[in-house]
């Protein structure tokens, strides 16, 4: 019995701990957008709302759904969780200052977006294929 | 005038769409709003024209947003509100209506009808989404007067400048138009309550103004905005069968403010002023002929604090002096006030706020105080919203 619990519980963790592994989130962007890396501070004004370029390219943000690549994102770069992030999102939009972005429901569509979308920028998780995108450095 | 204005943002939003847009996708259409309910108790005096004193629930706000976005530089959307506030409101009405074109980030403009950007929280203050408090200091963002000043027909440019290498950014805006208020506007329906003299037309006039935020950190902002009311205004009033002229000549209003937000905390400050006079004539009846002038005087300090992911705490306080009255409670409100928000998840929130107040200068319903003011008043507030 004590044998069966300690397996139970080690897979549980193994399966947490992929999880986790899965969320390592990666900055993509559509092949078309001239930058190869993006500042934290950038990242932080596109995803906000607080700009439309990155050097002087226009961009397009994208959001993920609730999801632990999303939660992963906000965690480490944007400083929020969720319910202030999308709260302060809609403020703008209520407010007719911005439309918000677009939210798609898996990673998979993220990457299918931003590949065929001029300007478009999102995340995804590290595991998730990701060809004909580019991956940005966030500095 | 108003009229040709959004029929000029409704044309380029029209023409842009076929042009650019393959299929409604493209378009990302959207659609946002919230729902506010609120209730309201007084000890002393009946706030807002409602009978607060024995408890009101009458207050309720519900907002519908619709924007598309057809190329990546045009934006245009149109959002209509439902506002209940005692006897006022109860009616549908459009919040704005706009057309947004933007060049690039030092250079954008939008009209239409369009909130007018001055102050630290103007076009924000009717979004009750976006805020801890369930009331804004009413001193600088009365809720009766907020439809004289939320939104304008006309236009609004806007860009954001960046200093150097620095991280520091500088946010400028210039606005102008034709400031509308009905004759239904609380302000309006307040002033014949006190004065027996309507204003059968409302209130329009031709006004422009700038802002300016500078922002030397990413927490950090400071800034100014100046509204102009360049020429006289009139408009025809009446006092019972009598028809005559209410006017005010060019005036200002003037706004200083700053804020600070990081992690978990937030500070800010605002001083308003508002100086100017008028006049009512009445030809066929001299004796209701007036003068008046105000002063009024306005500002706020306010802090808040994300315990934790869902519960934040906050406080304020907020004083305004006429310096034109006479020295009594009509002429001040101060205003002391303890706010909590909670958020159950990202669409459904709740709100409890307790307010100190001394004064009676910020706007009362005579009509539902008939045994007159008293001089101070505690004001609790319980409100739930969904967004959505």
């Amino acid at each position: 019995m004590k044998k069966l619990l300690y397996a139970i519980l080690l897979v549980a963790s193994a399966t947490v701990f992929v999880a986790r592994a899965q969320a390592q989130v990666l900055v993509i962007a559509n092949p078309g957008v001239n930058v190869s890396e993006v500042s934290k501070n950038d990242l932080i004004d596109v995803f906000t709302g607080s700009s439309t370029s990155i050097k002087g390219t226009r961009v397009m943000p994208v959001l993920l759904a609730e999801s632990l690549s999303h939660e992963r994102f906000l965690r480490e770069y944007i400083g929020k969780s969720d319910v202030p992030f999308r709260s302060a999102w809609r403020s703008l939009v209520l407010s007719g200052q911005a439309v918000m972005p677009r939210s798609l429901p898996n990673d998979a569509a993220v990457v299918q977006f931003v590949a065929n979308n001029a300007g478009a920028i999102g995340y995804i998780g590290e595991s998730t294929p990701h060809a004909d995108v580019k991956v940005l450095v966030v500095k | 005038m108003k009229n040709r204005i959004l029929a000029g943002a409704l044309a380029l939003a029209l023409g842009a769409i076929p042009a650019c847009a393959q299929s409604l996708e493209d378009l990302n259409i959207q659609i946002h709003g919230y729902a506010a309910q609120g209730f309201l108790y007084t000890t002393q005096n009946n706030v807002f024209s409602t009978n607060s004193s024995t408890g009101s629930p009458a207050w309720t706000e519900a907002v519908v947003n619709m924007t598309a976005q057809p190329t990546p530089k045009l934006s245009v959307g149109v959002q209509a509100r439902y506002f209940l506030l005692g006897n006022f409101g109860n009616a549908i009405n459009m919040d704005w209506a706009q057309a947004d074109y933007k060049f690039n980030e030092k250079f954008g403009v939008r009209f239409g009808k369009v909130k007018t950007p001055m102050g630290l929280l103007n076009e924000t203050q009717d979004i009750d989404p976006s805020y801890i408090w369930s009331l804004l200091p009413q001193d600088v963002y009365g809720i009766l007067s907020r439809n004289s000043f939320l939104a304008h027909y006309g236009g609004v440019a806007y860009g954001t400048l960046a200093v150097g290498n620095t991280k520091a950014k500088v946010d400028w805006r210039l606005f102008g138009g034709q400031t509308v208020e009905s004759p239904n506007d609380p302000n309006i329906q307040l002033g014949q309550q006190s004065s027996g003299i309507a204003l059968p037309n409302g209130w329009t006039g031709p006004m422009w103004g700038a802002t300016l935020r500078i922002k030397p950190t990413r927490s950090f902002m400071f800034g100014a905005s100046d509204q102009i009311f360049v020429t006289t205004w009139t408009a025809v009033a009446t006092h019972g069968t009598e028809s005559g002229t209410n006017g005010t000549p060019a005036s200002q209003n003037y706004y200083y403010y700053a804020k600070y937000e990081k992690n978990k905390v937030m500070i800010a400050g605002e001083y308003f002023r508002q100086p100017y006079s008028y006049w009512y004539t009445f030809p066929t009846d001299p004796a209701l002929n007036s003068t008046g002038r105000l002063d009024q005087r306005a500002w706020y300090g306010m802090a808040s604090y994300k315990l934790t992911d869902k519960l934040t705490v906050g406080v304020y306080d907020t004083q305004a002096f006429d310096h034109q009255q006479a020295l009594n409670p009509a002429r001040y409100n101060k205003d002391w006030t303890l706010s909590g928000r909670y958020d159950f998840n990202q669409y459904l929130y709740a709100k409890a706020e307790q307010h100190f107040i001394a004064g009676t200068f910020v706007d009362y319903d005579a009509s539902k105080n008939p045994n007159g003011l008293q001089p101070s008043t505690r004001l609790t507030i319980l409100k739930m919203g969904v967004t959505f």
